[in-house]
């Protein structure tokens, strides 16, 4: 983490001096970076911070251009079952409906909400803010389906909403924090940050991170999941193992 | 400290997981039993998912049960015959538990099943132990008429008689093959060993002689939750060995203080304390399926 932090000093210290020139250098009104390009899960990962930084041609901030910064997980298929009572009595999942991508992680923010900076159409044609996200679904069609894997993943923190607004430093340079709680699906995660001009989007940048299990929690499940049967076994003797050890390390008399 | 369970996807207190084994270690080692009916539930309540706290918890059984396995086994208390038959029914017991366990997660049961199964099981165990207890500590003082060895009922009639030595029995085979199989099969639903269930049987049902019991038992409860944990690891994907071995680390401790401990109470209270506590789980699980949930839909990932 401390490494990370250094490595975004130093990469905005480099940003900010070698700015101009390179500034003029391109036509992009827009550059953008993340501090890291690799998020990796531990068996200690508890959660972890991206830093999206970058800087604009022309003033950031009220009056001036707006920052968005999207970002989203790998989708996966969820099902949200609603609960009924079986004859008043024991409750079970009743009705499903099934959503067959939904991202594993969703972070919306900018220097102010999208729905200040954008008309209507655009910013749901952009799919910026939670509500809307395309979420096709199968199934019972309520839109209280709909609302409770929000609530769910907003609660999970997995889906961020203007949580914290993009931070202007002197007009020009731009960063805000990625927060990634420790249930983060591993998978390809893109980023855009777009530069929004008189409410149009006039340039976007898209970057990608990976969230990567390494060291043992990454060996573990992919031998449970490439080798099923040898992991079973693993399993199985090391069990054993570790009870007969135990109860020869404990006894007592 | 917070670990990375690897298969259950999830970060949780290291120190709570070691906790609850030794809690549980401390309570099996206590009244004799496994602890797998107590640690799933447990683990239910801390936020597992339902399939990895079945599979990780006959997983634990195995290393749970190992020990007090092998100092059986040392003193001659293991009848193997007897074993291999129970064996022969847990094994198609469990094969049909984890294809009912793999249904069950299609249809979004699996939740309502897990505990529809704890409250049924443990209810009616919890009650029947709570009442033998009470009658045995009112009988108590009082001569009490002599009990038969084994009743002769109609097993007895049944085919594919074999002679089991050490049980000392010459009885057909499908008795103990069916009860193998009922645990086998509620091995795979629930993540529980068995062996509060099997032993009753073993001494009421099939008759067996009482020195073996145990040690049968155990020989019974360590092979149907190593075939558990292996269909689990193969057909679900479900055991976290992460977990396993943490729930480990406090449980092997655990029950070694347990068992110091209960050599100290009569057999009595301790099967009535058992019952109770028994009960108690059921009774909690119970109110969790009637009380009007906190959270009408829940989220999960469709597989």
């Amino acid at each position: 983490m401390r490494g990370a932090a250094r490595l975004l000093r130093t990469t905005l210290l480099a940003a900010l001096l070698g700015w101009a020139g390179l500034a003029r250098a391109q036509d992009a009104a827009l550059v953008a970076a993340l501090s890291q390009a690799q998020v990796e899960v531990t068996t200690g990962f508890s959660g972890a911070g991206l830093m999206v930084f970058g800087s604009t041609d022309q003033p950031i901030g009220p009056g001036g251009d707006e920052i968005l910064v999207l970002a989203r997980g790998p989708t996966r298929p969820m099902v949200i079952r609603r609960k009924i009572a079986i004859a008043g009595l024991i409750w079970v999942n009743g009705p499903a409906a099934r959503f067959a991508a939904v991202p594993g992680y969703y972070m919306i923010t900018g220097t102010r909400p999208a729905w200040q900076l954008l008309p209507e159409p655009e910013r749901q044609a952009n799919g910026l803010g939670l509500d809307a996200l395309p979420l096709d679904s199968t199934g019972a069609r309520a839109p209280a389906f709909r609302r409770a894997l929000l609530e769910q993943e907003t609660a999970s923190g997995l889906w961020v909403e203007d949580q914290t607004p993009v931070v202007i430093e002197g007009n020009r340079l731009f960063h805000v924090r990625l927060p990634l709680p420790a249930t983060v699906p591993t998978g390809v995660y893109k980023v855009e940050v777009l530069l929004v001009r008189s409410r149009r989007i006039v340039a976007r940048q898209p970057l990608t991170f990976r969230v990567d299990r390494v060291g043992g929690a990454d060996r573990i499940a992919s031998v449970a999941d490439d080798q099923p049967l040898v992991y079973g076994i693993i399993c199985v003797l090391a069990a054993g193992l570790a009870g007969w050890l135990g109860s020869v390390v404990f006894r007592r008399g | 400290m917070q670990v990375y369970l690897p298969i259950a996807e999830m970060s949780v207190d290291a120190v709570l997981l070691i906790g609850i084994g030794f809690g549980v270690g401390w309570l099996s080692g206590l009244f004799g039993v496994g602890g797998g009916f107590l640690l799933t539930p447990l683990l239910l309540l801390i936020g597992i998912p339902a399939p990895v706290a079945v599979a990780s918890g006959a997983n634990q059984t195995i290393g749970a049960s190992v020990s007090g396995l092998m100092a059986q086994w040392r003193r001659g208390n293991v009848d193997f015959r007897m074993g291999f038959v129970l064996f022969a029914g847990g094994l198609l017991g469990s094969v049909l538990g984890v294809q009912l366990f793999a249904l069950l997660r299609r249809l979004g049961q699996v939740d309502l099943a897990v505990s529809l199964f704890y409250v049924v099981v443990l209810g009616t165990v919890g009650a029947l132990m709570v009442m033998e207890s009470v009658r045995a500590m009112r009988r108590r003082g009082r001569p009490g008429g002599r009990r038969k060895l084994h009743e002769h009922g109609w097993a007895h009639g049944l085919p594919f008689k074999i002679r089991f030595r050490k049980s000392r029995l010459y009885m057909s085979v499908i008795p103990p093959m069916l009860i193998g199989f009922a645990i086998g099969l509620l091995s795979a639903v629930m993540g529980v060993g068995g062996g509060f269930m099997l032993v009753p049987a073993m001494i009421y049902l099939l008759g067996m002689h009482t020195a073996v019991v145990i040690g049968t038992s155990l020989f019974q409860v360590v092979l149907v939750t190593a075939m558990v944990t292996l269909l689990a690891a193969i057909q679900l994907g479900t055991v976290d060995i992460l977990l396993t071995l943490l729930l480990l680390l406090g449980g092997v401790a655990g029950a070694q203080f347990g068992a110091a401990m209960g050599g100290k109470l009569r057999g009595e209270e301790t099967r009535a304390l058992l019952g109770l506590l028994v009960l108690a789980v059921a009774l909690g699980l119970l109110w969790d399926l009637v009380r009007p949930p906190v959270q009408l839909f829940s989220a999960q990932r469709e597989y």
